[in-house]
């Protein structure tokens, strides 16, 4: 009792929160170690080559030091020897949700997944705990050639291209976290649109946590071929305990020339999740990648997501924005690297920081030198709500080539005044007039999540707001 | 904290990403204090017609370093500058209400293989004036660290002109602003040293201060050129300005890092910051790092902005339509271009003065 108590007192009154017993055919002891990315390795039968990259991922991990920037003092408390790393709730990956064991298609049903996937998505993949339980993808994507699987599938069944296209966009080394993923990873997705191919509705992922001190490193690898499209949508829950669960997921993606994707995240994870990330694209000629990232939840998230653009007239879009509640930090941003002449880039972050949060922005722009005619467009918004609330802003422009116009621009201020006088000289109580007033500070980004889950994002917020007079 | 006692700069520190330590220390071995030059000082006003009334230049006192000496007590480069000179520290004293009536011009002469200067800057209450210092000489490597107090009400206009030949140069400002002071601080740097790195903090404990900060910096050949200025509004109604125009030609490096930080308490902060680079030749190369951390919410606002871009095709045109050839064009639009932020450091007679050291380090006419 005591126990959860603690727990809503540091996580509020978050609708996820709800856990189910844990009912696990596997359950691996709490530590790391090679034995454990062996066995790992071992239980999902892969093949040498990928044992081979897990043990030195781990090697990499093992003896890389903590990052020195971000909140390191919240990275500290993390104890990986608390963490499990490998958690199996059922025994296979059902494509009915009909064979999913009773109680993990309830917690989907709460969620609202099955309904969505009727709805509005071309394919669902559920994952809960460590591998996926559910998938499923349109008969006529399928006929197109148009490969989507959870990981581990997609390792078994199409090996040469995940091979092909493994740890080449964010290799094992790139950072500690990314060595920690590749090391233990499991579950994720794993999608190939084949030449010409146009996925018209998205496909989603849906990753949740159930247990305690659980770690969650699903690895997610989408190749659009030429001149293909794909929206991937995303998003992700866990149960409130007191003690801490670890996600640490790596994202790769390749748009072959002329190619489009867009990858849409809407984390919402409960706030005693340290959300670790890294997601990456590489795109090629004329390719365009947009990373649509909305941060709820989390105690702390890190995650910065990147495209280089490697192939001439390639573009690149980040829309964020972050919300960072008590005890939580949001240290979330945007990387883009022009490698390539003509290549463009936007980035749109926003922020709202409320009851001690904290949000960070954390950006990197670089022309390189031989990129001819680039052009950068970076805005940064951010709202303080409080007076025990913070924001940063830490943009590092890097331009090595004379023609690149590039522009960055950032603002903190407090919600005005005057909007919510006007607001409530219309007839709205002032916690309304702030709820609406922060729906639309984050619409640049709602507007461009489907409808279900703007819809969903917007009675979020409007309950994060609640208590926020007087 | 000694210098010996503190720790060496990681990389990843944001204040020593683009110029490691070991590449501005005098010799690259952090543990090694060298002996050091001192540097000769000359005070006057500007167009040496009157002494600068109110405004002298003495040995520092036990009480003048327990004054003015305020910031910087863990930082790497002003404990290495404190330890080369080894307590001989001069002390710039503008006294209270002292109004000179031209700007006050301090030519420091830099020689030797290292020279170190620590200037301690003093200005009385409800004083006002313009200070030129003016930095010269062939010294191989210089290291010139100011700190202070700009009382209460004073107004004061302090520029830095870089002007030193080939060495290079570590230079770190920690000046406190008084109670209602307004001040303008400027850097210069049309040529100069070869490498620059300089780190400029102002700290605005007391309330209703204004503060802007302009750079004018131009960099050559294969100069890299790093200034990192950090402006803390620690108290109500604080005002900052930031504006920094940096020009990079031929195989240079310029490079911009502000850090603008709203501590709780400072409510009504009004702050900004912008960098602007042009960026004149295939191989330069312009960086630009503006940070905030704001924790109070209760601000007028607070913002930054960069941009980066060559000279403008347009305006090369229309200047080649009045008669202009290319490298004409383009020499009045560079210097228009850092003469934008020279306009913002004082009075016209500043003004010109700065104007008149830019045209010629440039060879144009504005």
């Amino acid at each position: 009792m005591a126990e959860n108590t603690e727990a809503r007192d540091a996580v509020g009154d978050y609708r996820y929160g709800f856990h189910d017993p844990e009912n696990h055919t596997i359950r691996f002891d709490n530590g790391l170690s090679e034995k454990v990315v062996r066995d790992i390795s071992a239980l999902k039968n892969e093949p040498e080559w990928m044992t081979e990259i897990r043990v030195k991922a781990y090697n990499h991990f093992a003896n890389r030091p903590m990052p020195t920037w971000g909140n390191m003092s919240m990275l500290e408390e993390i104890d990986f020897e608390a963490i499990t790393y490998f958690l199996k709730s059922s025994d296979q990956t059902e494509n009915s949700w009909d064979d999913v064991p009773d109680d993990i298609r309830n917690t989907f049903d709460r969620l609202g997944i099955p309904e969505a996937e009727q709805k509005w998505l071309s394919g669902v993949t559920a994952q809960y705990e460590s591998e996926a339980v559910y998938h499923s993808i349109r008969e006529d994507l399928e006929e197109q050639g148009v490969i989507f699987l959870d990981m581990d599938s997609g390792l078994k069944e199409y090996p040469e291209l995940v091979k092909k296209w493994f740890c080449t966009v964010v290799p094992y080394a790139d950072n500690k976290f990314s060595a920690l993923n590749t090391a233990v990873w499991s579950g994720g997705s794993f999608i190939y649109v084949p030449k010409g191919v146009h996925v018209e509705m998205p496909v989603q992922a849906y990753f949740r946590i159930n247990a305690k001190n659980m770690g969650q490193f699903e690895r997610t690898l989408i190749i659009a071929d030429e001149g293909s499209s794909i929206h991937y949508v995303e998003g992700c829950t866990a149960p409130t305990y007191s003690t801490d669960s670890l996600h640490s997921a790596v994202v790769e993606l390749i748009a072959l020339p002329g190619a489009y994707i867009r990858y849409s995240t809407v984390q919402n994870w409960s706030a005693n999740v340290y959300n670790l990330v890294t997601k990456r694209a590489v795109a090629h000629e004329n390719a365009t990648v947009e990373w649509v990232d909305g941060n709820i939840g989390s105690k702390l998230t890190m995650k910065y997501p990147s495209v280089i653009l490697k192939g001439e007239g390639a573009h690149a879009e980040v829309i964020s924005v972050a919300y960072s509640g008590k005890g939580q930090h949001q240290d979330a941003g945007a990387k883009i690297h022009h490698l390539a002449s003509n290549t463009t880039s936007k980035i749109l972050s926003k922020s709202i920081s409320k009851d001690g949060g904290r949000g960070s922005y954390r950006g990197m722009v670089q022309v390189a030198r031989k990129a001819e005619n680039c052009k950068v467009n970076v805005v940064c918004d951010a709202l303080i709500l409080d007076k025990d609330s913070r924001s940063d802003t830490y943009p590092t422009m890097e331009i090595a080539n004379p023609t690149c116009r590039s522009e960055h621009e950032a603002s903190v201020s407090k919600v005005s005044d005057d909007q919510v006088f006007y607001l409530m000289a219309r007839g709205h109580s002032e916690e309304e007039a702030l709820a609406l007033i922060v729906n639309g500070f984050f619409e640049p980004f709602t507007r461009e999540l489907p409808m279900e889950y703007a819809v969903e994002l917007n009675k979020l917020m409007a309950l994060e707001m609640e208590g926020s007079i007087g | 904290m000694a210098y010996s006692e503190l720790e060496m700069p990681e990389r990843a520190d944001h204040l020593w990403r683009y110029t490691p330590w070991h590449r501005i220390h005098p010799n690259g071995e952090l543990s090694d204090v060298p002996e050091a030059q001192g540097a000769v000082l000359e005070l006057r006003s500007l167009d040496g017609s009157t002494e600068p009334a109110g405004v002298t230049l003495e040995v520092a006192t036990e009480e003048d370093i327990q004054r003015l000496c305020l910031s910087g007590k863990e930082d790497v480069s002003t404990q290495f500058i404190q330890a080369m000179t080894q307590g001989n520290i001069v002390v710039l004293r503008v006294a209270r209400k002292a109004k000179p009536s031209q700007p006050v011009l301090l030519n420091i002469e830099c020689t030797g293989e290292v020279c170190a200067l620590h200037l301690l800057l003093d200005v009385g209450e409800l004083a006002e004036v313009e200070l030129i210092t003016r930095l010269s000489g062939d010294a191989d490597w210089t290291g010139f660290l100011r700190q202070g107090i700009f009382g209460n009400a004073s107004h004061v206009n302090d520029v830095v002109i870089n002007h030193i030949g080939e060495g290079r140069l570590l230079r770190t400002d920690g000046i406190h602003l008084g109670r209602d002071a307004q001040v303008r601080g400027g850097t210069v740097g049309s040529g100069g040293a070869s490498r620059c790195k300089a780190d400029l903090r102002y700290i605005m404990e007391k309330e209703g201060a204004s503060l802007k900060v302009n750079g004018s910096i131009l960099t050559l050949d294969g100069m890299h050129n790093d200034h990192h200025v950090e402006i803390l509004h620690l108290a109500p109604e604080t005002y900052s300005r930031l504006d920094w125009h940096s020009a990079c030609s031929g195989k240079s490096r310029t490079i911009g890092t502000g850090m603008l930080r709203i501590e709780a308490g400072a409510k009504g902060a009004d702050a900004g910051q912008l960098f602007h680079n042009l960026l004149l030749s295939k191989y330069a190369e312009a960086d630009s790092i503006p940070e905030l951390e704001v924790s109070e919410n209760d601000v007028v606002g607070c913002g930054h902005g960069t941009a980066n871009g060559p000279v403008d095709d347009d305006q090369m045109f229309y200047l080649s339509t009045r008669g202009f050839n290319e490298t004409e064009a383009r020499d009045v639009l560079v210097a228009a271009f850092l003469n934008a932020t020279l306009t913002e450091m004082g009075s016209t007679v500043l003004h010109q003065h700065l104007l008149k050291t830019l045209t010629q380090d440039l060879a144009v006419e504005l």
